[in-house]
């Protein structure tokens, strides 16, 4: 089987499970994101694949080849470290040739390599610096440039921007995404930022409490959210609790909400995204799929507007653009529709 | 057999190594010991360990009984920190005792800078006992210092390892002592010159000259490769002595004595040469207010019976002829030797001080 | 009327480590340095003067060599203490915060026995009579048992071990705050164990291990009892031979002298070494 594949990993700390029972399959050449808020042990299964970690049970495959008990030196997996880890005693040049030099490159080769990778990571004439006198864009771009000296056959990322400003950090997505596929290497990069994921991601692992709650493109994840932690993790989402009454009916609190992939009976919970529900003027018509509530609080951001409804007792948020505004102003009573292929129906989390 | 502590350096020469000068004088100022509510009292000095404890369990008291005057005993060590204390003390008019115990060399060095009290022998007829080798005077003749205690320093010997007995100094020069001797280190402590002198030139009288004393070191450098350990530290030479690491050497007859008593396999020989015989002298500084008082206290110690409990409670050997004492042949062969002894030249290793620390140290250090 | 606020602390703040610095180091050492020029009266005490006899006296090849091999015995156990104490306290930090206390606990234990008590330990356990080479002996390691002491092992030894839990104790916080993820890298880029302690935690440390050695440098120059109880005279150092003169043979004036030569020498490494060490960093 092509890619990395966990099969039935599980990492425990003492008592403490870190990683749940975990099977996963990462195709080659692809760009994933480990997603997930502190904690979740997304960093934990990132240093397993490294060989930092040994896991407590399972295997850990790459094109069909245990590589569970390979020690880390021997893997050739470039990683980039949180705290990015240069050597402070090297210059930057030394820095990137590092691995070159310990498996015996010779000078010339050495010095042809830095330079291909400064080049690359757009830090052309920086070799002779200590690192030390680097700001920390260009500390992380040598720290990019040293993990991927040795052309690795993995390249992993541990919360590589989180020390960057946010306008640094944005545009170092841009440029790390653009170099992922110049490169056609498969990427691993953990990160507890969602937008982070949905920029570079071209698969986002969400994670939390040790589980893998969902694997897929990053607007899946967003518009087709498995579970209610993935749905609120991701975005904002009205959560809204129901019974299926018929086929394809949902009875909720208020009135009657339309699905697909329902069900035949029983409780089910509803994500709708904000942007995704529908605000009239009341003008006692009551469908299905449209309940009747009333406009609590509007709130105009400028770009977009959000109206805090209360509907049927629950609290529903709306988006709307100020082109498709609807003229209603607080304490008006509104329609409220929710169109059936926003309505998405969640599993167990 | 006396009671006595073990392990406790005798003469205290360590106090200034082991403790580092500051503990020294931590024992010198920080605890005086406590004065009685009596109207007369004295302020002595004893080297401190050993020493002190005797006097004041078995020595002090006596005298307080016979004369009604207290005594505040005061640890001091042997070497120079003692003597640069009542030096600075006398130069601020003060005396940190009234009486002290002084070694030689220190009371040849006080008697240069005159800070001993000059002492009236018809004040003290008890005077008249000790032998003349051990009253200090001053250069014009008038006394300063009287003997207090004496003891001797012997060749020792484990007799597990060295099964006959030595007879002579001889004996450290001979092939088959390789590696095998323990000699103090310093000059001015082993004594070895004399030894060597009265060993090997007939007599002390070679060391009158620096000459003299170069043929002497010359001869003791022979030694140099019998000896494992040239020792500043009593406990270490006597703990290699008892268990045979290091089977012979110098040390002091009465704790090579205690040693034996106490079942170790050690002896100590008079050699035929005689045993060195080292003292320490009472003096009393002169910024004391209480000399006659202290005139009182050294009577009381040149008695031939306070000499014989000195013998049998502290182990030294008397400062009085054995003739005047009542001591058995059994308790003076513990602390002494009929042998004439080897007095050092305290006078040399005074004035050629810094000459023979120095050849002595390029001698057994090159 | 305006008051320069903070004024008079500041000068309290830096006033009392002053004050302390002139206390227990300027006035003392200036003391040294004056005694050192005094006369020396033989058979008396020391008089007040300016003579330059007593460094006369110590400018000689006897007194070179003593000085020669204190300062290599000192440099030679920093380097021995280092080597051991260094991958020692890497292993140590990265234990259970548990063992780690209880190790450093132990090594404060050791660091309090005085030097005497080393000095004595050690002379038993390299004695032939009680000695390790007994239990060699027994178990048919070697023929017969052997002193080992005095000499210039048993020298060595004593004094590394007295200064090893010393060396541990001043290397702990550097090692500690290492950043674990620098040895990481170094092995996703390829670096064995052993070989990225040697290529990127030692050189990581650098200054540390600068500091370190001449930290135990100047503790071992300092050591006077090891050499005397472990070693034959010729193991004797320039410390031993200072306090022979000033406590026996009660030459201040000249221990004073050797005292001021031996400071200035150590000084002198210390900034050799630390303009080097400044070098090699820039470049």
């Amino acid at each position: 089987m092509s890619g990395l594949v966990f099969d039935s990993i599980v990492k425990k700390f003492g008592d403490f499970t870190a990683v749940h029972e975990t099977s996963l399959t990462i195709p080659q050449g692809k760009f994933v994101c480990l997603l997930g808020p502190s904690g979740c042990g997304k960093t934990t299964l990132l240093r397993m694949i490294a060989g930092l970690e040994d896991p407590t049970t399972g295997r850990i495959l790459l094109e069909g080849n245990d590589v569970t008990r390979i020690p880390t030196h021997q893997r050739d997996f470039g990683m980039v470290f949180q705290n990015l880890a240069l050597f402070p005693h090297l210059s930057v040049g030394e820095n990137i040739a590092y691995p070159l030099r310990i498996r015996g490159g010779s000078k010339a080769d050495c010095f042809k390599a830095v330079k291909r990778l400064l080049d690359l990571v757009q830090l052309p004439d920086m070799a002779d610096r200590p690192v030390a006198r680097l700001s920390g864009g260009q500390k992380q771009r040598v720290a990019i440039a040293r993990a991927l000296a040795l052309e690795p056959k993995l390249f992993l990322l541990d919360e590589p921007l989180s020390a960057l400003d946010a306008k640094l950090r944005e545009s170092m997505q841009i440029e790390l995404k653009q170099l992922q596929q110049k490169l056609g290497i498969t990427t691993i990069v953990v990160t507890h930022d969602q937008r982070e994921a949905m920029t570079m991601a071209d698969l986002v692992v969400v994670m939390s409490q040790g589980k893998v709650h969902q694997v897929a493109p990053p607007v899946e994840i967003y518009r087709k959210p498995k579970d209610a932690f993935v749905a609120d993790f991701i975005g904002s989402t009205n959560l809204i609790s129901g019974r299926v009454s018929a086929a394809g009916k949902i009875a909720v609190a208020g009135g009657t909400l339309l699905a697909d992939d329902l069900p035949k009976s029983g409780d089910v919970t509803l994500s709708v995204r904000p942007e995704n529900i529908r605000l009239t003027k009341e003008n006692g018509e009551n469908s299905l799929g449209t309940l009747t509530g009333d406009v609590s609080y509007i709130r105009d951001l400028g770009a977009s507007i959000e109206f805090y409804l209360n509907v049927a007792g629950q609290q529903i948020t709306a988006i709307t653009t100020p082109s498709d505004r609807p003229d209603v102003v607080a304490g008006d009573s509104v329609s409220v529709a929710f169109p059936k292929d926003a309505c998405v129906v969640l599993g167990d989390a | 057999m006396v009671e006595m502590k073990k392990g406790i350096s005798r003469r205290s020469v360590l106090a200034g190594i082991a403790g580092g000068s500051a503990v020294a004088m931590a024992g010198i100022t920080g605890f005086p010991g406590i004065l009685k509510a009596q109207e007369k009292s004295l302020k002595i000095g004893a080297y401190g360990g050993y020493f002190k404890d005797s006097f004041d369990k078995h020595i002090f008291p006596e005298f307080t009984k016979a004369t009604g005057i207290a005594v505040e005993s005061v640890a001091q060590p042997t070497g120079e920190a003692w003597l640069v204390q009542i030096e600075q003390a006398a130069r601020a008019g003060k005396a940190p005792t009234d009486i002290s115990m002084i070694s030689q060399g220190m009371m040849q060095r006080g008697a240069a800078a005159n800070l001993w009290a000059k002492l009236d022998a018809a004040k003290m007829p008890n005077v008249a006992n000790v032998m003349p080798a051990y009253i200090n005077k001053y250069a014009d003749g008038s006394l300063c210092g009287v003997g207090a205690v004496t003891w001797y320093i012997t060749l020792v010997s484990n007799t597990d390892v060295i099964k006959e007995a030595p007879t002579s100094w001889a004996e450290l020069w001979k092939p088959e002592r390789a590696e095998q001797l323990g000699l103090l280190a310093l000059v001015s402590n082993s004594f070895l010159l004399d030894v060597t002198a009265k060993t090997h030139f007939g007599g002390q009288d070679i060391l009158d000259t620096e000459e003299g004393i170069s043929q002497v070191m010359d001869k003791l450098a022979e030694v140099k490769k019998n000896v494992q350990l040239w020792y500043r530290d009593e406990a270490q030479f006597e703990q290699a002595l008892k268990s045979g690491e290091i089977p012979m050497g110098q040390y002091y007859h009465d704790v090579a004595g205690l040693a034996a008593a106490d079942g170790h396999p050690v002896r100590s020989t008079f050699p035929k040469e005689g045993g060195i015989n080292d003292s320490g002298s009472w003096a009393v500084s002169g910024k004391s207010e209480k000399i006659e008082m202290a005139h009182e206290f050294i009577d009381f110690m040149s008695q031939p019976e306070i000499q014989a409990l000195l013998s049998r409670k502290v182990g030294t050997s008397p400062t009085v002829p054995r003739a005047k004492t009542d001591l058995t042949d059994a308790e003076f062969a513990s602390v002494s030797s009929e042998i004439e002894p080897i007095i050092p030249r305290y006078d040399m290793y005074l004035q050629r001080a810094d000459w023979l620390s120095q050849k002595w140290t390029e001698l057994i250090v090159s | 009327m305006k008051i320069k606020p903070g004024k008079f602390s500041d000068y309290a703040a830096i006033g009392f480590p002053a004050g302390m610095l002139t206390v227990f180091f300027v006035i003392p050492f200036g003391i040294m340095i004056a005694m050192s020029f005094f006369q020396r009266v033989q058979g008396a005490f020391y008089e007040p003067a300016f003579v330059f006899e007593n460094y006369a006296r110590f400018l000689s090849t006897f007194f070179a060599g003593i000085l020669g091999f204190s300062v290599g015995l000192a440099a030679l156990v920093a380097v021995v203490s280092v080597l051991l104490a260094f991958p020692f306290t890497y292993i140590l930090t990265r234990m259970a915060r548990q063992t780690q206390v209880v190790w450093l606990v132990f090594l404060l234990s050791v660091l309090s026995l005085s030097e005497v008590l080393i000095g004595f330990g050690w002379s038993t356990l390299l004695s032939r009579t009680a000695g390790i080479t007994n239990l060699l002996v027994s178990l048919g390691i070697m023929d017969k048992p052997m002193s080992l002491s005095p000499s210039f092992g048993a020298v060595m030894t004593g004094m590394v071990y007295q200064t090893f839990p010393y060396t541990v104790l001043v290397l702990y916080p550097a090692l500690s705050r290492l950043d674990p993820s620098l040895v990481e890298a170094a092995r996703t880029l390829g670096s064995g164990p052993a070989r990225s302690f040697l290529n990127v935690v030692v050189p990581a440390l650098r200054n540390s291990i600068v500091s370190t050695l001449i930290m135990v440098f100047v503790f071992a120059l300092g050591c006077y009892l090891l050499p005397q109880l472990l070693g034959k005279p010729s193991h004797w150092t320039l410390s031993v031979l200072i306090t022979d003169q000033a406590i026996y043979q009660s030459n201040m004036p000249f221990a004073a002298a050797m005292a001021v030569f031996l400071v200035l020498v150590s000084l002198s490494l210390v900034a050799i070494s630390l303009l080097y060490g400044k070098k090699e960093n820039a470049g």
